[in-house]
């Protein structure tokens, strides 16, 4: 992103004044990395100078007392310059165009028009995910919800935390990655929806990646937070604190949180079974920063969830534990042609147990009679390191990264009936992952308006299974002798950036991926599909699924005001799907088996506008759609949401804000009916209200949230089981800063 | 700089590590053959050992002659047996066929037969043998036998009161995953001649009763003559638990009542 910046920047390269007077350092507050290029401007807004790539800037503090600097991607910030400053620190904000979507979870004290984070504070993450457009969320119900992409899902899109592949324990989905990350350890989410980031994300895929706030070398902080909810007697208790020793080369940070929610009520008063959740957050991070500039962190993240309900599934999580661990060198700056910019080794492990003990199995359509308790486990060890380097003149970006990963799950089916033995399937049995890759990023600067970038990756990925009875179902099941399944995958990108003038900007991407099915895909067994209500097999033989990309993004953006649309265009051959297999299905059990069975496309765009009419006034707008055909069998892709959007107002007076929003979504009429058995969704409209006041110097906030003020009874479209969203729900949340 | 070639090469590791391949482990160790005492005679001086993989029961028995002096073991010329069922009114045989040395460890001699009733208060089976030693001499006996029920042999018979005796032969023990799926099939010519049907057709089915009235099959093969009367396809188990897999012989475009296998199938 950076060097993205850098490119975009280089536009507007005004040379410098020569003043020497005062040298200022300008970092990112985050990574305390150097900003480059950006814009230091005097009261009129004249452009003054502008900072070297070490992000340094001279200028002479008699001659300009007052100066605001302003760079793309971080909030604008204005500095009365005196004798000792030598540096500033600037807040990431968020910077856009198609190919990258940086948007920053962490408060602002100051009104901007960019505002996403402007309730991430009392939003959980998948509350947060799903007001983003291009984004939405299959629900299952009023936890984890599964984030989606521009349509796409699961393994059609990279998931990741700092950069760390993680995979969920559970083959039933019930433990998306986002639930281990609260949105108060969250320092900005790096959303790739074109995927053409693929030196980095390796794939081509659409990518979100979860960046999580680190220890940082300022004094000490403490933040608590807490936040009541009813009717669903939601409690929410944070603490986070940070603190540094007097050199600031050690820095610590803790957050602790915690939140219990019982059954949600649904509109016109109706209570959801088996909504309820419990769970506990944990993160920790150290950092130590070298006299030589180096520096090394240190990040481990524990969640526990108990008691979580899952309406639209069979069964209910019991226990959800993750353990997340990273340890990573940063190294200073050289101007060596070969640079490694950061080193990352980290690990993981995942573990899910459900069951349905609580449900009325005796009655239920599918599964009858028996109780099903489930175990998954997935361990994942892996490395990442990029860097830059130099070659015939050449300067380009490098990635490197190879992760392992073993996953396991089972089944135990404990009939009702004592006569009837118990059952026990391995849903996946020593299953291992591995991939190693190579990614390589170049940028051109074709014109002075035009900017290019090439990116590349080429992949190893191979998938077995260790167990020679698990292997041996695939091979009867597909009469094949079974090997280690591995596939150089490779991927690429084009994107070119035209800034037609100060104001208005095209953006353009080319994106060819390949993939390899993942462990389930390939591994899977017995494996039930909600959405179809299809028992699924993998295939080790599954073909590479490629896709090309095309987006197209125009921005129109000033200081107070932009508006953003985005039309792209995936095309998918040999795509991955479920067959039905019939010789083994029945009227109860129904099977399917992954294969390759055609092509499907998905397009679609996304519209956003953010205007700040006066310091009184804001406004924000963002509408989505998304066109999915599978074109093998002429119907359209199941769990698409529909045209959507939401509308805010921020009314800002003093320490007050009030936010009116009104989430919207058109009815769904294309559905699967082949491939799925989803059904028509109406339309809905809901309208949320929020009012902020800070108090005692605005050390303490106070947040006032009433959700679906009307009560309106509705569910998504990407609800599975049609499990209703809340209805009218109250909110108190208090925020204390030490 | 030392840190950073420290920390490049740590990562390089990993990276190497992962990529590496896992090690291909194949057991070439061929196991042994672990055999029970089924029972033991001693005729002339030699003793005569019956032994086998499991306690005998009705359907398929791979059954291990071994023959000893002083002590000794010692190889056969020849051996010759009949398996015989005493019901006290009367007395039949089974299927079977006559020992030959064992290939996976010499110093037996080896024969398949194949119980088509247990013993009990109905009667009980000894097997009557006829062995030449190395020195010519000629000894004979019988061996009593105790059979036990199992699931793995059934009978049908057709309009014209034709038995065929179907036997369970693989899997012995059924587990999770891929299996061979062999039927052995006999009939009755008289009560001492049980001869081999090799022109059937088969039609099986197996089957999951998970409770509740509901249930699935798995992925299979349907077995075909492979000469012997013996039946050969395949059977990929989904899940532990209790099977049941129908069959229906086809004889001369005579369908057959259906018969049923029940059995247990172990997670593996």
């Amino acid at each position: 992103m950076r060097y993205l910046t850098f490119f975009i920047l280089t536009l507007f390269w005004v040379e410098p004044a020569l003043a020497q007077d005062l040298s200022i350092q300008l970092l990112d507050r985050n990574n305390q990395q150097p900003v480059i290029q950006a814009h230091i401007k005097d009261d009129t807004g004249t452009v003054i100078t502008v900072s070297d790539v070490n992000g340094f800037f001279s200028i002479n503090p008699k001659k300009y007392p007052h100066i605001v600097v302003s760079a793309v991607g971080y909030a604008s910030k204005e500095v009365h310059l005196h004798p000792g400053l030598k540096s500033i620190y600037l807040k990431p904000q968020v910077f856009r165009d198609d190919t990258e979507l940086l948007v920053v979870a962490t408060g602002e004290d100051q009104n901007n028009v960019h505002a996403y984070h402007q309730r991430a504070n009392t939003q959980n993450m998948d509350q947060f995910l799903d007001n983003i457009d291009g984004l939405s969320t299959n629900k299952r119900g009023a936890f984890a919800w599964e984030p989606v992409i521009r349509g796409q899902a699961d393994q059609r899109m990279n998931l990741t935390i700092d950069g760390m592949q993680v995979f969920k324990a559970c083959v039933d989905k019930m433990d998306p990655i986002t639930s281990y990350v609260e949105t108060s350890n969250l320092s900005k989410l790096h959303i790739d929806k074109s995927g053409s980031g693929v030196a980095e994300n390796g794939s081509g895929n659409s990518t979100l990646d979860l960046v999580t706030q680190r220890a940082e070398h300022h004094p000490f902080s403490l933040q608590i937070q807490s936040a009541y909810r009813v009717p669903d007697n939601y409690r929410h208790l944070n603490l986070t604190t940070n603190i540094s020793d007097p050199s600031g080369r050690n820095a610590v940070r803790f957050s602790g949180s915690y939140k219990k929610a019982n059954d949600f009520t649904a509109g016109n008063d109706r209570t959801i079974n088996n909504t309820q959740y419990e769970k506990l957050n944990l993160n920790a991070s150290y950092k130590h920063t070298f006299r030589s500039g180096h520096s090394i962190e240190g990040n481990y993240i524990t969640d526990k969830a108990y008691d979580v309900g899952y309406p639209a599934l069979l069964m209910d999580a019991t226990k959800a534990l993750a353990d997340i661990g990273q340890v990573q060198f940063n190294f200073a700056s050289s101007d060596a042609n070969f640079q490694l910019d950061k080193v990352q080794l980290y690990a993981n492990t995942i573990r899910h147990w459900m069951d349905d003990y609580d449900r009325d199995v005796a009655n239920r359509a599918v599964m009858r009679g028996m109780y099903m308790p489930m175990y998954g486990e997935t361990v994942t060890y892996g490395t990442r390191m990029n860097g830059k380097a130099a070659l015939l003149g050449h300067s380009f970006n490098w990635f490197l990264d190879g992760y392992a990963s073993h996953a396991y799950g089972d089944m135990e089916m404990n009939s009702l009936d004592p006569e009837i033995e118990d059952m026990f399937i391995y849903n996946l049995r020593d299953v291992q992952t591995r991939n190693v890759g190579l990614g390589l990023k170049h940028q051109f600067r074709a014109s002075d308006k035009i900017l290019l970038k090439l990116e590349e990756n080429i992949r190893y990925k191979s998938l077995d299974t260790g167990n020679e009875s698990f292997a041996s179902f695939f091979e009867g099941l597909y009469d094949r002798e079974l090997d280690t399944r591995q596939k150089i995958l490779l991927s690429a990108s084009g994107s070119a950036l035209w800034m037609l003038n100060d104001r208005w900007s095209l953006t353009g991407n080319l994106v060819y991926s390949e993939r390899m099915g993942n462990h389930m895909e390939l591994f899977g067994h017995y494996i039930y599909n909600y959405t179809d209500g299809f028992f699924y097999d993998g295939n080790p033989w599954l073909k590479t699924e490629r896709t090309f990309n095309t987006d197209v993004n125009v921005t129109w953006e000033t200081d107070r005001n932009s508006f953003s649309i985005s039309l792209f265009h995936k095309q998918y051959f040999t795509y991955i799907d479920g067959i039905l297999a019939e010789d083994v299905s029945s009227n109860d059990f129904k099977f399917k088996q992954y294969a390759n069975v055609g092509d499907a496309v998905i397009m679609g765009g996304e519209f956003r506008s953010l205007n700040n009419i006066n310091h009184v006034i804001s406004l924000e707008n963002r509408i989505s759609y998304l066109y999915a055909q599978n074109q093998s069998l002429n119907e359209p892709l199941p769990l698409i949401p529909p045209l959507k959007g939401n509308s805010l107002i921020h009314l800002h007076h003093g320490k007050n804000m009030l936010m009116g929003e009104v989430e919207w979504a058109a009815a769904q009429n294309r559905v699967a009916e082949t491939t799925s058995i989803e059904d028509q969704t109406e339309a809905f409209a809901v309208i949320n209200l929020s009012f902020e006041r800070k108090w005692m110097g605005s050390s303490l906030s106070s947040i006032l949230e009433v959700n679906n003020l009307l009560d309106h009874y509705y569910h998504t479209h990407t609800s599975i089981g049609n499990i209703p969203e809340a209805g009218r729900n109250l909110m108190l949340s208090l925020r204390y800063n030490f | 700089m030392n840190m950073l070639k420290l920390w490049g090469y740590a990562a390089l590791l990993a990276i190497l590590a992962i990529a590496a391949t896992s090690c291909d482990t194949t057991d070439n160790n061929k196991p042994e053959l672990e055999l029970i005492p089924v029972n033991q005679v001693t005729v002339d001086g030699y003793t005569i050992s019956l032994e086998a993989e499991k306690e005998p029961e009705t359907g398929a028995n791979t059954l291990y002659w071994k023959l000893e002096q002083n002590g000794n073991i010692i190889t056969p010329q020849s051996i010759s047996i009949q398996p015989m069922m005493d019901m006290g009114d009367m007395m039949h045989s089974a299927p079977y066929n006559q020992p030959k040395t064992a290939e996976e460890d010499d110093r037996y001699f080896k024969n398949m037969a194949v119980f088509i009733m247990p013993s009990g208060s109905m009667g009980s089976w000894t097997i009557n043998f006829e062995i030449t030693t190395p020195t010519d001499e000629m000894i004979s006996g019988e061996i009593p036998v105790e059979v036990a029920s199992s699931w793995k042999l059934t009978s049908v018979r057709d309009d014209n009161d034709k038995v065929y005796f179907i036997t369970w032969y693989a899997p012995q023990k059924p587990v999770t995953g891929q299996n061979d799926l062999t039927f052995l099939i006999h009939t009755r010519e008289s009560m001492m001649n049980f001869p081999a049907v090799e022109d059937l057709v088969l039609d099986v089915y197996p089957y999951m009763d998970m409770g509740g009235g509901s249930g699935h099959s798995t992925d299979f093969t349907n077995p075909v003559a492979t000469g012997d009367g013996f039946y050969e396809g395949d059977i990929n188990y989904s899940m532990s638990g209790t099977w049941t897999t129908s069959v229906v012989l086809v004889a001369a475009n005579d369908t057959l009542p259906e018969v049923v296998f029940e059995y247990s199938v172990q997670a593996q």
